[in-house]
């Protein structure tokens, strides 16, 4: 018997009996749809918090610093006092990584403290050197302004949107975080100063005396020009928001020029206190070109003798949670597919009770008993078929209605995470995985209905009634 | 008439068991059907003459004894061996029609050729030139409900003719028909049978419908009691 008509056969008779079979079809859509959008939700869930952890971060980041350095006391060990070599990040060390597997990109970052000074404000801030060229991997949402250009011969920096709220007006102390109310300025506009020599510059005003007792000289204040701000307000948590930012280079240049022959805040010293020929960098953001090999990377950078850390831990725990949150949800969702796999079943049997005596004139006539059983089989694939197609778009309707409302009702998780990438979210594998999985579920519910169906007499056929 | 042998049946027994005792439904049967020819197995109610034939059909099988049917032995056969068997060769008329509902006419006698495996096209034309051949050119597409009976059978013959097969079985053909639509229905069956040189074994209670046929094998208490001459030679 040709594929076809065992087909054309089986689809025939679920038309003849419509009504039941509408019936065991809404049993199938019922069941699809609620694990369908039950799992939408552990995934919607479980992509909404990697949105988050992207916020802090990104998930295939690997920040390297040094290692935390610790002395060994001689008076306890006897030998002469020696610290623990520290290895510092250098750019030797920024070439090694890049050569490691797996490893996208590696660039160096110079972190360095500094007093702003604008009207009557002023602020102590974080500024980050990172080469131009590979600032666009920050992925700073500029508001205003842009990047800071390569090469270009003046300092200009890109604001973090948070970095405003540290201005506090200098006579009274208060600020953002005082009182509630950011400071006049306007970053982009404004002439902002800044005093790389923080130490000195309150030395200097205070009228401290360095060690051969002359007067403290105030430290030259530079301005420094505005290249662009980050977008959004001090709400908008991000690793980013807090920094201010500029051309590596430009900053390593003009930190030599202030503290020539001292040392820079915040760099290693030599084992006598004295400053090092080179800049070291306080740490070097690592790429990885797959979430899976984050730790591995990380691994071998911490063998190499550097602390390497990431959200990688974070990630596989935070992943392993909403696992279970998704074996939960598909679970309860399994459950009506399970009972509409029981009337599926119980729809074939009666089916094979009423046409016991087609099913003999069928074997009469010559039919192979495999072909009956396939066309049993196929009956109840199909309407797992109909049953999976319409449950899916009844489910894609469902999980446009819940984002819809999630976006009006504060549910606890991040409004923004969640209204932006929607709490339900199915992805083109589950559409395609639920459609097969109905069938699936159809045939083997139709598994035994079909056996029986073969292997019944047909003498049936022949007996009169 | 000189025909070759289409069935040969060689002491059949069957033995139903009621209960504690035994039943004999066929108790020695033997005879030889030739190419051509149109015979009936006449009867009362118990006589085993279902039995006889849901047995040369390979629905049941016999307790001891052989049945060859076109040089095959039937009572060896699986039971898929004999599906395949009765597909290619054997053709069936019912007592109560048994088409199938939901097709025409033109669908139902093309049925066995469906699970032959033959083109669409092909078994349609294939039906609808046997349809012509009972007369039923103009209700190839009504559905059997809206056939009478006798128009009805005339399907179910043209089903059972449609595969051209070494052997039609017929039960009790004209059952369930009125007396005028049997007589037509059995002068059909028998203009037929000789006009396309076919096979065919009734089985009936009736002996004026057994008439029509060339032979008449007269069964009691599962033996065969005598072989006639049909009266209406």
């Amino acid at each position: 018997m040709k594929f076809r008509d065992m087909l054309r056969m089986s689809l025939s008779s679920l038309w003849k009996r419509k009504v039941r079979t509408f019936l065991t079809v809404l049993g199938v859509v019922i069941g699809t749809a609620s694990i369908v959008v039950m799992i939408s939700l552990g995934l919607g869930l479980s992509r909404a918090s990697m949105a988050e952890i992207e916020k802090y971060g990104g998930i295939t980041t690997v920040t390297v610093t040094e290692q935390d350095s610790y002395t060994v006391d001689s008076s306890i060990t006897g030998a002469a006092s020696q610290s623990q070599t520290v290895e510092h990040l250098d750019d030797d060390l920024v070439d090694n990584i890049l050569q490691l597997d797996h490893v996208k990109d590696a660039y160096p970052v110079l972190d360095t403290d500094a007093l702003a000074i604008s009207g009557g404000f002023q602020a102590n801030i974080q500024i980050r050197g990172v080469a131009a060229d590979k600032m666009q991997n920050l992925q700073l949402n500029l508001g205003r302004g842009s990047l800071p250009q390569p090469g270009e011969g003046q300092l200009s920096v890109v604001y973090g949107n948070m970095v405003l709220g540290d201005f506090y007006n200098d006579k009274t102390g208060e600020g953002y975080w005082y009182n509630g109310t950011l400071p006049d300025i306007d970053l982009m506009t404004d002439t902002i100063l800044y005093v790389f020599d923080v130490d000195r510059y309150y030395n200097a005003i205070w009228g401290g005396t360095d060690d051969k007792g002359q007067a403290v000289t105030m430290p030259k204040k530079y301005v420094v020009d505005t290249a662009g701000v980050v977008a959004g307000g001090m709400e908008d948590y991000n690793s980013n928001s807090s920094y201010v930012f500029c051309d590596l280079e430009q900053l390593k240049t003009l930190l030599r020029k202030e503290f020539r022959g001292s040392v820079i805040p915040g760099q290693p010293t030599t084992a006598n206190g004295k400053a090092y020929k080179d800049i070291y960098y306080t740490s070097i953001i690592v790429n990885v070109d797959n979430m899976d090999y984050v730790q591995q990377v990380q691994n071998e950078i911490n063998d190499m003798g550097y602390q390497a850390t990431s959200n990688a831990e974070w990630v596989a725990s935070m992943q392993g949670q909403y696992k279970y949150i998704q074996l939960a949800l598909g679970g309860i969702g399994a459950v009506s597919l399970f009972v509409a796999a029981i009337g599926i079943a119980n729809t074939m049997m009666m089916s094979i009770y009423e046409r016991t005596k087609e099913i003999g004139i069928m074997k009469v006539l010559g039919c192979d008993m495999r072909n009956i059983q396939s066309m049993f089989l196929m009956e109840a694939g199909y309407i797992g078929l109909i049953g999976g197609a319409i449950g899916l778009e009844l489910s894609y309707g469902l999980s446009a209605v819940i984002n819809s409302v999630v976006k009006t009702v504060d549910l606890g998780v991040d409004e923004a995470v969640s209204a932006s990438v929607g709490l339900s979210y199915i992805p083109l594998w589950l559409a395609a995985l639920s459609i097969v999985f109905a069938v699936l579920v159809g045939m083997v519910a139709g598994f035994f209905p079909s056996l029986r169906a073969m292997k019944l007499s047909p003498l049936a056929a022949i007996r009169t009634e | 008439m000189a025909g070759k042998t289409v069935i040969r049946v060689k002491d059949l027994y069957k033995v139903y068991r009621v209960g504690d005792s035994k039943v004999k439904a066929l108790n020695g049967v033997d005879f030889t059907i030739q190419k051509g020819e149109f015979c009936s197995i006449v009867g009362t109610s118990g006589s085993g003459k279902s039995t006889l034939l849901n047995m040369l059909a390979g629905l049941e099988k016999p307790t001891k004894g052989q049945i060859v049917i076109a040089g095959e032995h039937i009572e060896k056969k699986s039971e898929n061996q004999l599906v395949k068997f009765r597909r290619e060769h054997i053709g069936f008329i019912f007592q109560s029609f048994n088409l199938l509902p939901a097709l025409s006419a033109v669908e139902n006698v093309a049925l066995p050729l469906t699970f032959q495996g033959m083109d669409k096209a092909k078994r349609l034309e294939k039906a609808a030139q046997v349809l012509d051949l009972v007369g039923l050119s103009k209700h190839k597409d009504h559905k059997p409900t809206q056939m009478s009976g006798g128009q009805q059978q005339r399907v179910g013959i043209a089903r059972a003719l449609v595969v051209n097969p070494q052997i039609i079985f017929a039960d009790e053909p004209t059952g369930n028909l009125d007396s005028h639509t049997s007589a037509e229905v059995m002068e059909l069956i028998r203009r037929i049978i000789h006009e396309q040189n076919q096979t065919l074994v009734m089985v009936t209670h009736d002996d004026h419908l057994a008439g029509f046929a060339d032979r008449i094998f007269r069964i009691s208490d599962g033996k065969i009691v005598s072989i006639e001459a049909g009266r209406e030679q």
